[in-house]
């Protein structure tokens, strides 16, 4: 497999988008370009991840200038996985969308916006350069806000605002970082911060670099205190959108923090981790109380990312190689189950034309099939056994327990028990509830194909589940090369393959 | 040099930050504008003195050059700031249009409230 694959998963969805704006109204051909190009995508990421086990990470110099000096992309086993996470759930969500509106109603900008948010995505997975990373994120944000604003109603669009100002505040101190980053280690690359950042271990400047990345991407990634931008932007976006920005924007975020903390910054940081694990904790309590309090389907599951987000990042917080294996783990585990449940919610206001759980009903008598989809997910959400859920759980609790951290690993179970009371709220209301408030509209027949791709969504996530042991395989592995910093420096700074 | 700058830069923030804390749009906006900039100049701090430094010209400096690279990064930062806030200045203008309102805080406020307070 040659390196300059590498540059695929951007290439190709920004190709894919230029095209199709070229394409101007909403017309049957442009679906299928799009279709088409995501699961190339997809195979493209296999092949990526796929050919990162157990070898050394994949390093591509573009425009041919080697590491130092030119900007990197690379490819190791985290980043292959996310790859693959990140085309699996754009397919499902484009593939929602279709199931979801005919082609006339759709927006002629979505299907592009929605290619240029991948390709920001899938740049932040496989870049190896702080200053490169930030473009990463613009060309993500840029894509999110437009998206956010396009299809928002006159009342909805001030919700945008919020989101606006937190990301651009978090943009800013990104570049300021970026710059302290230049002017601490005369460097922008991975490879080589880590390199200096060893010498410099203990350093004031080292703990505010790492505070001010700390506070970046925990923005990002919805970490209390600064997650209020989330649940309240999250619900206005249409279905399929939603499905997507709950899978992979804030997981983003983890994954910088994870490859961050893990792998650019030296690991005896005892503060900094600490400091992680507790706001994480204290994001997992707060994230499900605001869930439990909530009445609607889409903010329920919006609260619910954060609280989920707080399980990932109080696995880095805890910092141990089978701690960090945890946390991909469940990054992979979590990713499927949110983007399907926002489908699930989707299908649910589609049928009952709200997500007002005051006012759905009868689901579980007339579409069954929905129902197990739905029990499927929140079970596994909350993590009960065999599904996958518990053994991200499982993994992280464990950890907790070896370094007998009783509070974090009492939060971790009482979040797990809320999720599982709030999970139970909509089973309640939307499937269980005798009468719907307006009648259940079965005769608009768009929730037959929008419950496959949900179905097809959690047959994966069972497979993670049943096949648990190969996944916490790749999780492990992906780990050890995070861990292994001398590897990825050696690799990077060797001038490319 | 290093000194002013940092003060500089340290005021800029602080503006910054004062006018985003503001209820009104336009103080938001114009807060925002400089958060940015005061960005950018740390990051052209970041090249270190220009005294007795050549700009960075292949062919036309003599001796010592500045460092070149904090300038590409501040040109890209410049023009996806660009990009933002102008999406932020439509979006600001766009609310005002559909809710009658330039001030944050009325924004957010309880729908019986505005309409008890348009009314009065």
């Amino acid at each position: 497999m040659s390196a300059s694959m590498i540059v695929l998963p951007v290439a190709l969805p920004v190709l894919t988008a230029l095209i199709a704006l070229l394409g101007g109204r909403p017309k049957t051909w442009r679906r299928w370009l799009v279709g088409i190009s995501a699961t190339i995508q997809l195979g493209v990421a296999l092949a990526l991840a796929t050919g990162a086990y157990e070898m050394p990470p994949q390093v591509l110099g573009l425009g041919g200038w080697a590491a130092p000096y030119g900007i990197v992309l690379v490819v190791d086993l985290l980043a292959g996985i996310m790859l693959v996470l990140s085309s699996i759930t754009a397919l499902g969500a484009l593939l929602f969308g279709f199931a979801e509106l005919p082609v006339k109603v759709e927006n002629p900008l979505r299907l592009p916006l929605v290619q240029f948010l991948v390709a920001g995505i899938n740049l932040a997975f496989c870049t190896g350069d702080l200053f490169n990373l930030f473009v990463a994120f613009e060309v993500m944000l840029i894509a999110s806000y437009a998206l956010l604003t396009l299809e928002a109603d006159d009342w909805d669009i001030k919700q945008a605002f919020p989101y606006l100002a937190m990301n651009l505040v978090g943009s800013t101190l990104f570049l300021v970082a970026a710059g302290l980053a230049y002017g601490l280690f005369g460097s922008l690359n991975f490879a080589q911060i880590a390199e200096r950042s060893t010498e410099m271990a203990g350093t004031p400047q080292l703990t505010v670099f790492a505070l001010l990345l700390l506070f970046v991407f925990g923005m990002k990634a919805g970490l209390f205190p600064l997650f209020y931008w989330l649940p309240n932007s999250y619900p206005i976006l249409p279905n399929p959108l939603a499905a997507l920005y709950a899978g992979m924007l804030t997981k983003v975020g983890v994954y910088v923090l994870l490859r961050m903390f893990g792998q650019v910054l030296p690991p005896d940081m005892p503060l900094l981790h600490t400091i992680m694990a507790w706001l994480a904790a204290a994001t997992m309590i707060l994230g499900v109380l605001g869930a439990v309090s909530r009445n609607f389907i889409r903010s329920i599951l919006s609260f619910h990312i954060l609280s989920q987000i707080g399980y990932m990042v109080l696995a880095i917080g805890l910092f141990t190689p089978y701690a960090i294996a945890a946390a991909i783990f469940y990054v992979m585990h979590h990713i499927i189950v949110k983007s399907t449940l926002f489908m699930v919610g989707g299908t649910v206001s589609a049928l009952n034309h709200t997500d007002d759980l005051g006012k759905t009903g009868r689901l579980w008598l007339l579409t069954p099939v929905l129902g197990v989809v739905f029990l499927f997910q929140a079970l596994s959400l909350a993590g009960l056994p065999p599904l996958s859920g518990f053994w991200g759980k499982y993994m992280i609790i464990v950890e907790g327990v070896r370094q007998s951290e009783w509070v974090l690993v009492a939060c971790a179970l009482l979040a797990g028990i809320l999720t599982l009371f709030s999970m139970l709220k909509i089973w309640n209301g939307a499937f269980w509830a005798p009468k719907a408030h307006e009648g259940v509209y079965l005769e608009d027949s768009r929730w037959k194909p929008m419950t496959a791709v949900a179905g097809g969504m959690t047959m994966l996530s069972i497979m993670i589940g049943f096949g648990a042991e190969f996944f916490m395989r790749i999780s492990h592995e992906a780990a050890r090369q995070l861990l292994d910093r001398t590897a990825y420096i050696q690799y990077l700074l060797g001038g490319g393959n | 040099m290093m000194w002013e700058t940092a003060i500089l830069i340290g005021l800029l923030f602080g503006a910054a930050c004062y006018l985003i804390l503001q209820a009104s749009f336009v103080r938001i906006l114009f807060g925002f504008i400089l958060l940015s900039n005061a960005a950018n100049i740390f990051l052209l701090a970041m090249s270190g003195s220009p005294h007795g430094k050549s700009s960075p010209i292949v062919g036309k400096g003599h001796g010592p050059m500045v460092d070149p690279l904090p300038q590409a990064l501040i040109l890209t930062a410049i023009v996806i700031g660009f990009g933002v806030i102008a999406y932020l200045v439509i979006l600001l203008y766009r609310t005002f249009l559909d809710q009658r309102t330039a001030n944050a805080c009325e924004l957010f406020e309880p729908e019986a409230k505005r309409s008890e307070r348009e009314l009065s």
